[in-house]
């Protein structure tokens, strides 16, 4: 029989206390709900509904973000399972979990200039900035409590849990940002909005990483 | 399928207060998890240490074992990460420098007395330099003689033997300065 060494058992018995299981990543998923939802609505009630909300109808505007809005916490599940050991997801699920959110995003970009043609004529630069911007920083807190939620696990690979989580919380905070945006050309919406999620995607792997490392280095 | 629902119980036990639990655990997952270590560090001593350092972090991360899944995976999955962590400490650590009048020599008081750092560090600068690497490699940053050899991509035993052919030679180069 294996004995465990007397000075391994000796520093881990000082360590020694009962501790409280981790919850499911479901459940852990679910305290994101809150602030997805005020990411989610802070832009339209803030600026107001995109004017051609009545072309697109109900569920062109609201619909299609509430659904990549659940799409989004979806991911950040997906995120929280990733930082539990055993329970990281194999390659090619994860290039599905990156995948399929900015194929939807692309999608509803097209749906969404086929329902309503809206063009921006001038002024993109500024326009484009304004909208990443606001999409970007409307994320950071999703962000922020998601990599808190993932580091408190144990992730052997923080850089993609913090991707995921970090693609999930630019899909919730851009589902927001898209009911108000007055423009639907896909020019705009596949530069400015797409590369506030990517580089939501960015910061949160960076995040995680670094809160990961800080963590460990305090145990 | 009986010794996995055993160990569940075990871990749960563990995480619920029962210290004595690891103690089962460890005899039942420590020769399967140094299996695992041993054939990525394909040495011994290093194995062993990983598999501690495993259990370390068994440890640490105990509370995100739901035991309602198997615990073997999540097991490994710590000493995977254990064994990529070492590795990429390893390859941050710093290699033998051809120049020897910049590194700090830690001469210890009684060395001291035979000969000081300035005479040591141009004695060094005299030995051969594969042995001088195999010296500083090895007495001075720590490394094994298999890690030694894997990185020059020689034998274990001919990095050992440059290694005392250095001390040889660095002894002999000591003991004529001092005259």
């Amino acid at each position: 029989m294996t004995m465990m060494p007397a000075d391994l058992r000796a520093r881990l018995e000082t360590d020694y206390q009962p501790v409280r299981v981790l919850r499911s990543p479901l459940s852990r998923g679910v305290r994101v709900i809150p602030i997805a939802l005020v990411a989610l609505f802070a832009a339209p009630i803030a600026f107001n509904v995109r004017p051609d909300a009545s072309h697109l109808g109900w569920s062109g505007v609201w619909g299609l973000s509430l659904i990549q809005s659940v799409l989004g916490l979806a991911v950040v599940v997906a995120a929280l399972r990733e930082s539990v050991p055993g329970r990281g997801w194999s390659p090619s699920a994860i290039a599905l979990w990156l995948a399929i959110p900015i194929a939807m995003v692309i999608g509803i970009t097209l749906f969404s200039w086929n329902a309503s043609p809206v063009l921006l004529r001038s002024e993109w630069w500024l326009i484009g900035g304004v909208c990443f911007a606001g999409s970007a920083a409307t994320a950071l807190p999703v962000v922020a409590l998601a990599a808190i939620l993932a580091s408190r696990a144990y992730p052997t690979r923080p850089a993609i849990a913090g991707l995921l989580l970090g693609l999930g919380a630019g899909l919730i905070a851009d589902a927001g940002w898209r009911i108000f945006c007055h423009f639907s050309e896909p020019s705009h919406v596949l530069s400015a909005h797409l590369a506030a999620v990517v580089v939501s995607a960015v910061i949160g792997s960076l995040a995680s990483v670094s809160l990961v490392s800080r963590r460990r280095g305090e145990l | 399928m009986a010794e996995d629902l055993k160990l569940r119980e075990l871990m749960r036990e563990y995480q619920s207060g029962r210290f004595d639990a690891f103690d089962e655990i460890y005899a039942l997952i420590a020769p399967a998890l140094r299996r695992f270590l041993l054939a990525h560090a394909r040495d011994g001593a290093k194995a062993d240490d990983l598999v501690q350092e495993t259990f370390l972090q068994i440890h640490r991360a105990r509370h995100t074992y739901d035991p309602s899944y198997p615990l073997m995976p999540w097991a490994m999955a710590i000493a995977r990460h254990v064994w990529l962590m070492d590795r990429r400490t390893l390859s941050r650590r710093p290699w033998a420098p051809d120049d020897v009048t910049a590194m700090e020599l830690p001469v210890r008081g009684d060395a001291a007395s035979l000969a000081d750092r300035d005479e040591v560090r141009r004695a060094l600068g005299q030995v051969a330099p594969a042995r001088r690497h195999a010296v500083i490699q090895h007495h001075l940053l720590g490394f094994s003689f298999k890690e030694i050899a894997e990185r020059a991509g020689i034998a274990e035993t001919a990095a050992k033997l440059r290694s005392s052919r250095g001390i040889a030679q660095l002894r002999a180069l000591l003991k004529g300065g001092a005259k």
